[in-house]
Protein backbone atom coordinates (compact mmCIF):
# COMPACT_ATOMS: atom_id res chain seq x y z
CA UNK A 1 0.00 0.00 0.00
CA UNK A 2 2.99 2.27 0.52
CA UNK A 3 4.97 1.60 -2.44
CA UNK A 4 6.50 4.87 -3.65
CA UNK A 5 6.04 6.96 -0.45
CA UNK A 6 9.33 6.83 1.73
CA UNK A 7 8.45 8.40 4.74
CA UNK A 8 11.33 11.05 6.29
CA UNK A 9 13.10 9.53 9.38
CA UNK A 10 15.51 12.32 8.33
CA UNK A 11 14.40 14.58 12.19
CA UNK A 12 17.22 17.28 12.28
CA UNK A 13 16.45 19.66 10.04
CA UNK A 14 19.55 21.65 8.90
CA UNK A 15 18.65 24.01 6.59
CA UNK A 16 17.74 27.28 7.22
CA UNK A 17 13.72 28.69 7.91
CA UNK A 18 14.00 30.57 5.02
CA UNK A 19 15.42 27.82 2.42
CA UNK A 20 13.24 25.47 4.49
CA UNK A 21 9.99 27.78 3.59
CA UNK A 22 11.32 27.43 -0.12
CA UNK A 23 11.57 23.90 -0.22
CA UNK A 24 8.37 23.19 1.56
CA UNK A 25 6.24 26.00 -0.83
CA UNK A 26 7.82 24.22 -3.95
CA UNK A 27 6.46 20.85 -2.24
CA UNK A 28 2.99 21.90 -2.09
CA UNK A 29 2.93 23.10 -6.15
CA UNK A 30 4.07 20.25 -6.62
CA UNK A 31 0.98 18.80 -4.34
CA UNK A 32 -1.74 21.10 -6.04
CA UNK A 33 -0.53 20.82 -9.87
CA UNK A 34 0.36 16.83 -9.80
CA UNK A 35 -0.85 15.47 -6.96
CA UNK A 36 2.62 14.54 -6.31
CA UNK A 37 2.65 12.06 -3.51
CA UNK A 38 6.36 11.89 -3.13
CA UNK A 39 6.48 15.90 -2.75
CA UNK A 40 3.37 15.41 0.37
CA UNK A 41 5.55 12.98 2.07
CA UNK A 42 8.35 15.20 2.66
CA UNK A 43 5.59 17.99 3.45
CA UNK A 44 4.19 15.19 5.73
CA UNK A 45 7.47 14.23 7.80
CA UNK A 46 8.09 17.83 8.37
CA UNK A 47 5.50 19.33 9.78
CA UNK A 48 3.46 16.02 10.72
CA UNK A 49 5.83 15.18 14.06
CA UNK A 50 5.95 18.74 15.10
CA UNK A 51 2.17 18.67 15.21
CA UNK A 52 1.47 15.98 17.19
CA UNK A 53 4.27 17.84 19.87
CA UNK A 54 1.93 21.16 19.45
CA UNK A 55 -1.69 19.33 19.85
CA UNK A 56 -0.63 17.05 22.46
CA UNK A 57 0.30 20.52 23.94
CA UNK A 58 -2.38 21.75 23.30
CA UNK A 59 -5.08 18.92 23.84
CA UNK A 60 -3.53 16.95 26.33
CA UNK A 61 -4.86 13.28 24.62
CA UNK A 62 -2.71 11.82 22.44
CA UNK A 63 -5.57 9.79 20.39
CA UNK A 64 -7.08 13.69 20.34
CA UNK A 65 -3.69 15.23 19.36
CA UNK A 66 -3.60 12.31 16.61
CA UNK A 67 -6.95 13.15 15.40
CA UNK A 68 -5.84 16.96 14.89
CA UNK A 69 -2.54 16.04 13.00
CA UNK A 70 -4.72 13.63 10.40
CA UNK A 71 -7.18 16.82 9.76
CA UNK A 72 -5.00 19.02 9.74
CA UNK A 73 -2.74 16.94 7.43
CA UNK A 74 -5.64 15.50 5.34
CA UNK A 75 -6.49 19.10 4.49
CA UNK A 76 -2.69 20.30 3.31
CA UNK A 77 -3.55 17.46 1.02
CA UNK A 78 -6.93 18.20 -0.12
CA UNK A 79 -6.71 21.94 -0.41
CA UNK A 80 -2.83 22.10 -1.20
CA UNK A 81 -4.03 24.39 -4.38
CA UNK A 82 -5.13 27.37 -2.07
CA UNK A 83 -2.15 27.98 -0.73
CA UNK A 84 -0.76 31.19 -1.57
CA UNK A 85 3.17 31.54 -1.15
CA UNK A 86 2.26 35.76 -1.50
CA UNK A 87 0.48 35.09 1.72
CA UNK A 88 2.78 33.73 4.03
CA UNK A 89 5.27 30.83 4.63
CA UNK A 90 3.84 27.26 4.34
CA UNK A 91 4.37 27.27 8.21
CA UNK A 92 2.01 29.66 8.84
CA UNK A 93 -0.86 27.98 6.43
CA UNK A 94 -0.41 24.81 8.30
CA UNK A 95 -0.36 26.57 11.64
CA UNK A 96 -3.59 28.58 10.81
CA UNK A 97 -5.67 25.30 9.57
CA UNK A 98 -4.27 23.45 12.94
CA UNK A 99 -5.67 26.24 14.70
CA UNK A 100 -8.93 26.35 13.05
CA UNK A 101 -9.33 22.74 13.61
CA UNK A 102 -8.35 22.74 16.76
CA UNK A 103 -11.06 25.40 17.15
CA UNK A 104 -13.57 23.32 15.84
CA UNK A 105 -12.59 20.43 17.84
CA UNK A 106 -12.69 21.98 21.41
CA UNK A 107 -16.52 23.31 20.49
CA UNK A 108 -17.73 19.61 19.54
CA UNK A 109 -16.44 18.11 22.62
CA UNK A 110 -17.60 20.79 24.96
CA UNK A 111 -20.85 19.67 23.10
CA UNK A 112 -21.79 23.57 22.63
CA UNK A 113 -24.53 24.00 19.99
CA UNK A 114 -23.01 27.09 18.75
CA UNK A 115 -23.57 27.87 14.85
CA UNK A 116 -20.05 29.69 14.47
CA UNK A 117 -17.46 27.62 12.71
CA UNK A 118 -13.48 28.17 11.93
CA UNK A 119 -14.28 28.84 8.49
CA UNK A 120 -16.25 31.64 9.24
CA UNK A 121 -13.60 33.27 11.41
CA UNK A 122 -10.60 32.29 9.35
CA UNK A 123 -11.64 31.53 6.15
CA UNK A 124 -7.84 30.15 4.82
CA UNK A 125 -9.58 27.24 3.43
CA UNK A 126 -12.03 29.23 1.06
CA UNK A 127 -11.21 30.30 -2.56
CA UNK A 128 -11.13 34.18 -2.34
CA UNK A 129 -14.71 35.53 -3.83
CA UNK A 130 -14.33 37.57 -6.92
CA UNK A 131 -15.15 41.11 -6.02
CA UNK A 132 -18.38 41.73 -8.17
CA UNK A 133 -17.30 45.05 -8.96
CA UNK A 134 -13.66 44.41 -9.69
CA UNK A 135 -13.05 44.62 -13.48
CA UNK A 136 -12.02 41.64 -15.03
CA UNK A 137 -8.62 40.66 -15.31
CA UNK A 138 -8.87 40.83 -18.99
CA UNK A 139 -9.96 44.29 -19.43
CA UNK A 140 -7.19 45.84 -17.42
CA UNK A 141 -4.04 44.86 -19.33
CA UNK A 142 -3.01 44.76 -22.71
CA UNK A 143 -1.52 41.26 -25.03
CA UNK A 144 1.06 42.45 -24.87
CA UNK A 145 1.75 42.95 -21.23
CA UNK A 146 0.40 39.46 -20.78
CA UNK A 147 2.69 38.40 -23.63
CA UNK A 148 5.83 39.36 -21.73
CA UNK A 149 4.84 37.66 -17.82
CA UNK A 150 3.58 34.62 -20.36
CA UNK A 151 7.28 33.76 -20.82
CA UNK A 152 7.97 33.88 -16.94
CA UNK A 153 5.61 30.63 -16.42
CA UNK A 154 7.33 27.27 -16.07
CA UNK A 155 6.86 24.96 -19.20
CA UNK A 156 4.59 22.94 -18.29
CA UNK A 157 1.97 25.61 -17.22
CA UNK A 158 2.55 27.32 -20.45
CA UNK A 159 1.96 24.58 -23.04
CA UNK A 160 -1.53 24.03 -21.34
CA UNK A 161 -2.13 27.72 -21.46
CA UNK A 162 -0.88 27.89 -24.50
CA UNK A 163 -3.25 25.03 -26.16
CA UNK A 164 -5.86 26.34 -24.27
CA UNK A 165 -5.45 30.10 -24.93
CA UNK A 166 -4.26 30.43 -27.96
CA UNK A 167 -5.25 26.98 -29.59
CA UNK A 168 -8.56 27.00 -28.30
CA UNK A 169 -8.44 23.44 -27.05
CA UNK A 170 -10.62 21.90 -24.24
CA UNK A 171 -9.25 20.73 -20.99
CA UNK A 172 -10.26 17.66 -22.11
CA UNK A 173 -8.39 17.66 -25.40
CA UNK A 174 -4.98 19.09 -23.43
CA UNK A 175 -5.08 16.61 -21.45
CA UNK A 176 -5.14 13.83 -24.62
CA UNK A 177 -2.62 15.55 -25.60
CA UNK A 178 -0.24 15.63 -23.15
CA UNK A 179 -1.15 12.11 -21.80
CA UNK A 180 -1.88 13.84 -18.62
CA UNK A 181 -5.08 13.86 -16.42
CA UNK A 182 -7.79 16.27 -16.58
CA UNK A 183 -7.78 17.34 -13.03
CA UNK A 184 -3.61 17.89 -13.92
CA UNK A 185 -4.86 20.32 -16.64
CA UNK A 186 -7.13 22.11 -14.37
CA UNK A 187 -5.27 22.65 -11.53
CA UNK A 188 -2.07 23.79 -14.36
CA UNK A 189 -4.26 25.88 -15.71
CA UNK A 190 -5.57 27.29 -12.13
CA UNK A 191 -1.89 27.67 -11.13
CA UNK A 192 -1.26 29.47 -14.37
CA UNK A 193 -3.89 32.38 -14.23
CA UNK A 194 -2.94 32.91 -10.67
CA UNK A 195 0.61 33.34 -11.79
CA UNK A 196 0.06 35.04 -14.38
CA UNK A 197 -2.27 37.41 -11.70
CA UNK A 198 -0.06 38.32 -9.06
CA UNK A 199 2.88 38.60 -11.67
CA UNK A 200 0.73 41.26 -12.95
CA UNK A 201 0.31 42.91 -9.54
CA UNK A 202 3.57 42.89 -8.85
CA UNK A 203 4.08 44.89 -12.17
CA UNK A 204 1.74 47.77 -11.25
CA UNK B 1 -11.70 55.80 9.09
CA UNK B 2 -11.70 53.23 11.99
CA UNK B 3 -10.91 54.26 15.15
CA UNK B 4 -12.51 51.71 17.40
CA UNK B 5 -10.03 48.58 17.69
CA UNK B 6 -9.54 45.20 19.63
CA UNK B 7 -6.86 45.22 22.02
CA UNK B 8 -4.06 43.78 20.75
CA UNK B 9 -4.64 41.13 24.02
CA UNK B 10 -7.82 39.87 22.16
CA UNK B 11 -6.14 40.11 18.21
CA UNK B 12 -3.59 37.52 19.49
CA UNK B 13 -6.78 35.76 21.70
CA UNK B 14 -8.29 35.25 18.25
CA UNK B 15 -4.55 34.67 16.53
CA UNK B 16 -4.50 31.44 18.65
CA UNK B 17 -8.15 30.36 19.10
CA UNK B 18 -8.41 30.85 22.23
CA UNK B 19 -11.54 33.17 22.61
CA UNK B 20 -15.09 32.81 22.80
CA UNK B 21 -16.89 32.05 19.23
CA UNK B 22 -19.13 35.27 19.99
CA UNK B 23 -16.04 38.15 20.41
CA UNK B 24 -14.28 35.84 17.53
CA UNK B 25 -17.13 36.75 14.70
CA UNK B 26 -17.24 40.10 15.68
CA UNK B 27 -13.47 40.10 16.15
CA UNK B 28 -12.89 38.33 12.71
CA UNK B 29 -15.83 40.84 10.65
CA UNK B 30 -13.45 44.05 12.18
CA UNK B 31 -10.16 42.39 10.45
CA UNK B 32 -12.32 41.72 7.11
CA UNK B 33 -12.52 45.64 7.12
CA UNK B 34 -9.76 46.80 8.87
CA UNK B 35 -5.82 45.82 7.16
CA UNK B 36 -4.29 47.52 10.03
CA UNK B 37 -5.92 44.77 12.60
CA UNK B 38 -5.51 42.13 10.02
CA UNK B 39 -1.79 42.79 9.26
CA UNK B 40 -1.33 42.10 13.49
CA UNK B 41 -3.05 38.86 13.76
CA UNK B 42 -0.85 38.04 10.27
CA UNK B 43 2.32 38.49 12.36
CA UNK B 44 1.16 36.60 15.36
CA UNK B 45 0.26 33.78 12.92
CA UNK B 46 3.82 34.14 11.84
CA UNK B 47 5.19 33.91 15.83
CA UNK B 48 3.08 30.79 16.59
CA UNK B 49 3.83 28.86 13.48
CA UNK B 50 7.41 29.55 14.28
CA UNK B 51 6.52 28.06 17.88
CA UNK B 52 5.62 24.87 16.18
CA UNK B 53 8.41 24.74 13.69
CA UNK B 54 10.98 25.07 16.64
CA UNK B 55 8.98 22.29 18.58
CA UNK B 56 10.72 19.49 19.70
CA UNK B 57 9.17 16.98 17.22
CA UNK B 58 8.07 14.17 17.80
CA UNK B 59 10.00 10.45 16.10
CA UNK B 60 8.89 9.82 12.80
CA UNK B 61 9.36 6.46 13.16
CA UNK B 62 5.98 5.81 14.77
CA UNK B 63 3.71 3.12 12.03
CA UNK B 64 1.01 5.56 13.17
CA UNK B 65 2.45 8.06 11.03
CA UNK B 66 2.86 5.79 8.09
CA UNK B 67 -0.61 4.67 8.07
CA UNK B 68 -1.54 8.45 8.39
CA UNK B 69 0.28 8.72 5.52
CA UNK B 70 -0.83 6.09 3.38
CA UNK B 71 -4.71 7.23 4.69
CA UNK B 72 -4.55 10.87 3.91
CA UNK B 73 -2.81 10.25 0.18
CA UNK B 74 -5.75 8.23 -1.18
CA UNK B 75 -8.11 10.85 -0.26
CA UNK B 76 -9.30 13.00 -3.57
CA UNK B 77 -8.12 16.63 -3.39
CA UNK B 78 -10.85 19.14 -2.68
CA UNK B 79 -11.67 21.31 -5.75
CA UNK B 80 -13.53 24.94 -3.66
CA UNK B 81 -15.93 27.00 -5.44
CA UNK B 82 -16.17 30.78 -4.76
CA UNK B 83 -19.29 31.52 -3.54
CA UNK B 84 -21.94 34.22 -4.25
CA UNK B 85 -21.76 37.38 -2.24
CA UNK B 86 -24.88 37.44 -0.17
CA UNK B 87 -25.93 41.15 1.10
CA UNK B 88 -28.25 42.38 3.56
CA UNK B 89 -31.29 43.72 2.14
CA UNK B 90 -33.81 46.37 4.20
CA UNK B 91 -36.51 48.52 2.11
CA UNK B 92 -34.85 47.94 -1.47
CA UNK B 93 -31.43 48.74 -0.07
CA UNK B 94 -28.32 45.87 -0.25
CA UNK B 95 -25.50 45.88 1.72
CA UNK B 96 -22.25 44.51 1.82
CA UNK B 97 -21.30 42.63 5.05
CA UNK B 98 -17.64 41.69 5.47
CA UNK B 99 -16.55 38.10 4.63
CA UNK B 100 -17.16 36.20 8.51
CA UNK B 101 -20.66 37.68 8.11
CA UNK B 102 -21.33 36.17 5.11
CA UNK B 103 -22.80 32.49 5.89
CA UNK B 104 -25.44 34.14 8.58
CA UNK B 105 -27.10 36.58 5.83
CA UNK B 106 -29.08 33.33 5.24
CA UNK B 107 -30.03 33.04 8.81
CA UNK B 108 -30.97 35.97 9.36
CA UNK B 109 -34.87 36.44 10.12
CA UNK B 110 -37.12 39.29 9.15
CA UNK B 111 -36.80 43.11 9.78
CA UNK B 112 -39.23 44.50 12.60
CA UNK B 113 -39.52 47.80 13.84
CA UNK B 114 -37.94 48.31 16.98
CA UNK B 115 -38.87 51.41 18.37
CA UNK B 116 -39.20 54.58 16.42
CA UNK B 117 -36.83 54.41 13.43
CA UNK B 118 -34.79 51.49 14.48
CA UNK B 119 -35.15 48.37 12.99
CA UNK B 120 -33.51 44.98 13.88
CA UNK B 121 -33.55 41.52 12.06
CA UNK B 122 -32.26 38.22 14.24
CA UNK B 123 -29.25 36.57 13.52
CA UNK B 124 -28.86 32.44 14.52
CA UNK B 125 -25.41 31.91 15.83
CA UNK B 126 -26.95 28.71 18.34
CA UNK B 127 -26.02 29.21 21.47
CA UNK B 128 -22.67 31.40 21.01
CA UNK B 129 -25.22 34.38 22.15
CA UNK B 130 -27.99 36.69 20.38
CA UNK B 131 -26.86 38.25 17.38
CA UNK B 132 -28.59 40.86 15.18
CA UNK B 133 -28.07 43.47 12.50
CA UNK B 134 -29.47 46.67 13.55
CA UNK B 135 -30.27 49.48 11.65
CA UNK B 136 -30.99 53.17 12.50
CA UNK B 137 -32.48 55.33 10.12
CA UNK B 138 -31.28 59.13 10.14
CA UNK B 139 -32.75 60.45 13.24
CA UNK B 140 -33.33 56.89 14.87
CA UNK B 141 -32.19 56.17 18.48
CA UNK B 142 -31.87 52.91 20.90
CA UNK B 143 -32.70 54.38 24.38
CA UNK B 144 -30.43 55.25 27.07
CA UNK B 145 -29.51 51.42 28.05
CA UNK B 146 -26.65 49.52 30.63
CA UNK B 147 -25.71 45.78 29.63
CA UNK B 148 -25.91 42.85 32.28
CA UNK B 149 -22.93 41.21 30.04
CA UNK B 150 -20.90 42.39 26.92
CA UNK B 151 -22.78 43.76 24.06
CA UNK B 152 -20.46 43.36 20.83
CA UNK B 153 -20.75 45.65 18.26
CA UNK B 154 -19.41 45.95 14.39
CA UNK B 155 -19.94 48.94 12.25
CA UNK B 156 -21.54 47.34 9.34
CA UNK B 157 -22.00 50.70 6.98
CA UNK B 158 -22.79 53.89 8.31
CA UNK B 159 -22.16 56.30 11.20
CA UNK B 160 -23.90 56.76 14.39
CA UNK B 161 -23.30 58.17 17.66
CA UNK B 162 -24.23 56.75 21.77
CA UNK B 163 -23.40 60.08 23.97
CA UNK B 164 -19.30 58.34 24.54
CA UNK B 165 -18.29 58.44 20.90
CA UNK B 166 -18.96 58.72 17.18
CA UNK B 167 -18.13 55.70 15.17
CA UNK B 168 -17.73 55.14 12.01
CA UNK B 169 -17.87 51.71 9.67
CA UNK B 170 -15.73 49.54 10.32
CA UNK B 171 -15.37 50.31 14.40
CA UNK B 172 -15.31 47.47 16.98
CA UNK B 173 -17.02 48.17 20.17
CA UNK B 174 -17.26 46.08 23.19
CA UNK B 175 -19.81 47.33 26.02
CA UNK B 176 -20.70 46.24 29.63
CA UNK B 177 -22.30 47.34 32.86
CA UNK B 178 -19.72 50.17 32.98
CA UNK B 179 -20.80 51.64 30.06
CA UNK B 180 -24.61 53.76 29.84
CA UNK B 181 -25.39 55.14 26.62
CA UNK B 182 -27.98 55.58 23.69
CA UNK B 183 -27.16 54.70 20.17
CA UNK B 184 -28.45 56.72 17.04
CA UNK B 185 -28.02 58.15 14.27
CA UNK B 186 -27.51 61.48 12.36
CA UNK B 187 -26.44 60.25 9.50
CA UNK B 188 -28.49 60.90 6.08
CA UNK B 189 -27.93 57.19 5.15
CA UNK B 190 -28.42 55.96 8.85
CA UNK B 191 -26.46 53.07 9.90
CA UNK B 192 -26.22 49.44 9.91
CA UNK B 193 -24.70 47.56 12.78
CA UNK B 194 -24.03 43.82 13.90
CA UNK B 195 -24.44 42.88 17.44
CA UNK B 196 -24.32 40.08 20.16
CA UNK B 197 -25.53 40.36 23.51
CA UNK B 198 -25.10 37.84 26.04
CA UNK B 199 -27.45 38.89 28.38
CA UNK B 200 -30.45 41.50 27.86
CA UNK B 201 -30.08 45.25 27.90
CA UNK B 202 -31.33 46.82 30.85
CA UNK B 203 -32.56 50.39 30.25
CA UNK B 204 -32.20 53.07 32.13
CA UNK B 205 -33.85 56.38 31.29
CA UNK B 206 -37.22 57.48 31.35
CA UNK B 207 -40.25 55.73 29.74
CA UNK B 208 -37.71 52.93 28.44
CA UNK B 209 -37.45 51.74 31.60
CA UNK B 210 -41.06 50.41 31.70
CA UNK B 211 -39.08 48.50 28.67
CA UNK B 212 -37.14 46.66 31.33
CA UNK B 213 -39.05 43.61 31.98
CA UNK B 214 -39.31 43.00 28.58
CA UNK B 215 -36.32 43.73 27.10
CA UNK B 216 -35.72 40.36 26.83
CA UNK B 217 -38.21 40.18 24.24
CA UNK B 218 -36.36 43.21 21.87
CA UNK B 219 -32.57 43.03 22.75
CA UNK B 220 -32.59 39.12 24.13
Amino acid sequence: MLVGIALENNKSNTSKPKECANEMSQYLVAVASERCKRSYAKIFGYFAPRLRSYALKQMGNEALAMELVQDTMSNVWQKAHLFNVEKGSPSTWIFTIARNIRFDMLRKLQNRKEDICSDDLWPILCETTADQNEIPLDEQVTLEQVGQLFNHLPDKQRSVIEAIYIDGKSQQEVADQLSIPLGTVKSRTRLALQRLKDMLEDHD
Amino acid sequence: MINFHPTDKQLRQFAEGNISSAMALVVAAHCDMCSHCQEKVDEVNVELAQDIENIAAHEMTDPAFEKMLAEITAKPMIDTRPAIVPKIELDGRFFDVPRPLRRYVRNTGNWSKLLGKVWQAPVDIGEAGAAHFIFMENGGQVPEHTHRGNELTLVVNGEFSDGLADYDTGDFLVMDNEHIHSPHSNNKDGCLVFSIVDEPLHFTSGLARLLNPFSHLFFK
